[in-house]
């Protein structure tokens, strides 16, 4: 799956920058509008280790800030499923409030937070929320009929069973929904750190811009594709071992 | 048949109207270019709009689309890749964009005087050498040009980092109003004003640090093209900058002021008079200092000390010769 995640991100990054080059040599553009591969290449190998300690500054604000998001979006999923008039609220109320464009309102939270951990941890948590939230209320609104039913009409469903079997029967779209929201994390915390914070690689690739050099972007694009497809990976890992591990256990019963 | 008919007028007129835009646009005889600013519509740019707007341009045989600019705008990569013929930019994108090659030729430089200063508040704070910034808290834009300008003075007065605490700035004022940074960079006539309203009005009174007092000069906005352009088409060049210059100096014109205001909030209509007036009043002082000063002139040397900072701050490998391709066009 590491594997899978990296030269599906090489492949991209690779076919991007062949793009790039392709125009420079095209257009005879000079390194000041693209940079030439030695050029790239020498900036890469120079700010690796810089750019890599930010990713994971970076990443480590995205982890934390996704799983807040995802707890959050399971303790609201969980009520939202129910068919009551609570249920419906959350659920109304979801819908609303992620229309709402965060990155807008990043400015106020910054002002009021300050341009530290929390502000940043608090917009990564944001931007994955709502996305996260409305497919965990959707799986979770729809009942698994054939194995639900058994238990309905013996007596013996509790909320708790219910959320259990809807999660495995939708486990793989839980999965891809989780990997999925990493990204929007990781985009979030980027933002954050590109609008107002002091640390990470947005803050890094706002430097960068400062100072018209697409090369320590360019480099810095890499570091974010490597890490963040690795990230994944893990996370897909992740789901798989706990699929196997509750089939092999006979279920979510 | 009816239809038939319809659709063989209508192509009829279809071209007829392509034919007669044509032969107006002809007739028109104007050169069309693009001008990419660097920052956004507001007080600094008030010669360009006012170039426009009272159709100087036109009346120098130029259609020109006046573009705002950005954080994200960068005009010279503009000029490279044909989306803007003539752009503003800074000396210091001017002497990175050589450093790498980008055949860019500077035509006129605006700015005589850096509006990137420091505000501080004259209650507590004293500047009247450099050595009065040891133990300041002092505001930069890693990255950015202050950061530069203000590394050389620290340098400059032979103080080292640990001697000031740099603080990382952004858009948002707060630490500043609340007294927990002791200088913060401002545009003087732009968001130094505001600030010093604000201020006023809670009954602190301030001051502005501007490096060029301490024998740092380095070079703000000025007018870029490409050596393309001046090979190629070097009367447009010479029409742009001749309309461009005169734009500004009338824009500048003490007659002028209320022309240039009303200019002005055509496109920033969320500052008020008051400040905008103010903010008129300090560009003035910026791009022509004294009656002598032609807008538009060369500072060489402040070109050459800006490269030398940049150099030693490790931002260029070598050096550029940035004089080299300053050309002052004669109007």
């Amino acid at each position: 799956m590491f594997l899978r995640r990296i030269y599906q991100f090489l492949m991209i990054y690779f076919i991007g920058l062949g793009v790039l080059l392709l125009l420079k040599y095209g257009l005879n553009l000079s390194n000041y509008v693209i940079p030439g591969l030695s050029e790239i290449y020498s900036t890469g190998t120079t700010e690796f280790a810089r750019y890599f300690n930010d990713v994971v500054n970076t990443l480590s604000v995205a982890i934390i800030g996704q799983i807040v998001a995802v707890c959050m979006a399971l303790f609201v999923g969980i009520i939202g499923r129910q068919a009551t008039w609570f249920g419906s609220f959350v659920k109304v109320a979801a819908y609303n409030i992620q229309a709402y464009p965060i990155v807008a309102l990043a400015p106020i939270i910054f002002i009021l937070l300050g341009d530290g951990f929390i502000s940043r941890l608090l917009i990564a948590a944001m931007i994955c929320y709502f996305p996260l939230l409305l497919s965990i209320i959707g799986i979770m609104s729809e009942p698994i009929t054939d194995v639900e039913h058994f238990y309905n009409v013996t007596g013996k469903m509790r909320w708790q069973l219910e959320v259990k079997i809807r999660s495995f029967e939708n486990l793989n779209k839980l999965t891809t929904v989780i990997t999925g929201s990493a990204t929007l994390a990781m985009a979030g915390t980027i933002v954050a750190e590109f609008i107002a914070a002091n640390a990470g690689i947005g803050y890094s690739i706002r430097i960068a811009l400062y100072q018209s050099s697409l090369s320590k972007i360019l480099a810095a694009l890499f570091v974010i594709g490597i890490t963040l497809s690795v990230y994944q990976g893990l996370l897909e890992w992740s789901g798989a071992v706990i699929k196997k591990g509750w089939a092999s256990s006979g279920g979510p019963t | 048949m009816h239809t038939r008919h319809f659709i063989l007028q209508f192509v009829i007129s279809f071209f007829s109207i392509v034919i007669i835009s044509s032969v107006v646009s002809a007739t028109d005889n104007m050169t069309e270019v693009t001008y990419r600013l660097k920052w956004l519509f507001n007080t600094s740019v008030v010669g360009d709009l006012y170039t426009d707007t009272q159709g100087i341009f036109k009346a120098h045989g130029l259609d020109v689309t006046v573009k705002a600019g950005g954080p994200e705008r960068d005009a010279i990569r503009e000029l490279e890749l044909g989306h803007a013929q003539f752009g503003v930019a800074s000396a210091d994108q001017v002497i990175r964009a050589l450093a790498k090659g980008s055949p860019v030729v500077v035509i006129a430089q605006l700015f005589q005087v850096n509006p990137l200063q420091w505000i501080y508040r004259d209650t507590g704070t004293t500047i009247n050498n450099l050595s009065d910034l040891k133990g300041k808290t002092i505001g930069i834009t890693y990255g950015g040009n202050d950061e530069t300008i203000m590394r050389s003075l620290l340098a400059k007065a032979e103080l080292r980092e640990k001697d000031v605490n740099l603080y990382s700035v952004r858009y948002d004022y707060t630490q500043f109003y609340q007294g927990k940074v002791d200088i913060w960079p401002v545009y003087v006539n732009a968001q130094g004003i505001i600030l010093s309203e604000k201020l006023n009005d809670a009954g602190e009174s301030v001051q502005f640090f501007n490096p060029a007092d301490f024998g740092i000069q380095f070079v703000a906005n000025s007018v870029v093209t490409s050596e393309k352009m001046i090979k190629e088409h070097p009367e447009t060049v010479q029409m742009f900058i001749t309309a461009l210059l005169k734009g500004w100096e009338a824009s500048l014109l003490l007659s002028n002021k209320d022309l240039a205001i009303q200019t002005i909030r055509q496109f920033d209509k969320d500052t008020v008079l008051n400040i905008l007036e103010q903010q008129l009043e300090i560009t003035r002082k910026l791009i022509k200092p004294n009656d002598r000063t032609l807008v538009g002139q060369f500072n060489i040397e402040a070109w050459k000390q800006t490269e030398a900072i940049m150099l030693e701050q490790k931002q260029i490998k070598k050096p550029v010769h940035v004089e080299n391709v300053l050309k002052q066009i004669t109007r």
